[in-house]
């Protein structure tokens, strides 16, 4: 990255940081959802994602069975 | 306006920025929430009317940090409309807990009160005594002059009133 697109300004680069981690939730949210309807397992998903089978399942299993998305076991 | 029992009416606010937090997709309630449910409830009283008095209804605050948020974002190149991939179904289940800023928020509502029972009017200046983080941010994007606000806000808190 440039330093023409860095921040100068401490508070507007700390605030691009929290608002980037809030779209990377967001994110998130809406690809597990996309790729468990598509069809994936939480393996597959997780490493995709370059976390742990466990985080993922813990992050979203709850939310895709309420938004009614047929999950695989495996 | 005195609410005679604060911890009811703190408890009817956390549940409307709870509701907030869902519908932002966030995991944490923080204090843009917490402003967004004070500006939505009848029950701040004086609290809403100086929010009011700077042109800030829940809607108008909504607008403000949807704003922050891409502006926050495009200060390094990315654009949220860039993604298209369909938006996450909301869970209606999730119990947002409570963020950093949501406790910084009731720290400085408490010293705000200084040893008095808290106001709506108190727990405004605890989110407005804020200098960094998304609300300060929000404000002075919109144009809102936030030291004037909280004098606005002080200001009610020392106007005469009856208590029951």
């Amino acid at each position: 990255m440039s330093d023409d697109v860095l921040p100068r300004d401490p508070g507007d680069a700390l605030a691009s940081v929290a608002a980037l981690r809030r779209l990377a939730d967001q994110l998130e949210d809406a690809a597990v959802e996309q790729a468990m309807r598509a069809g994936w397992g939480w393996p597959r998903v997780a490493e995709a994602l370059g976390v742990t089978r466990q985080a993922v399942h813990k992050k979203h299993f709850k939310r895709l069975v309420a938004a009614g998305v047929t999950l695989r076991r495996r | 306006m005195i609410v005679a029992d604060f911890p009811k009416y703190l408890q009817g606010v956390l549940d409307r920025a709870g509701d907030e937090a869902r519908l932002d997709g966030s995991a944490a309630v923080e204090a843009q929430h917490l402003l967004l449910a004070i500006a939505a409830d009848p029950a701040s009283g004086a609290a809403v009317g100086a929010l009011a008095a700077a042109g800030l209804d829940r809607a108008a605050i909504r607008a403000a940090l949807d704003r922050e948020f891409i502006h926050s974002l495009q200060a390094v190149g990315v654009s949220p409309a860039t993604f298209d991939l369909p938006p996450a179904t909301p869970d209606p289940h999730r119990r947002p807990q409570p963020g950093a800023s949501f406790q910084l928020t009731l720290e400085r509502t408490i010293k705000s009160a200084a040893g008095a029972t808290p106001q709506p009017a108190h727990l405004l200046l605890g989110i407005l005594q804020a200098d960094v983080g998304t609300v300060p941010r929000a404000l002075a994007l919109t144009g809102v002059d936030r030291a004037k606000l909280a004098a606005h806000v002080q200001r009610t808190l020392h106007q005469p009133t009856s208590r029951s």
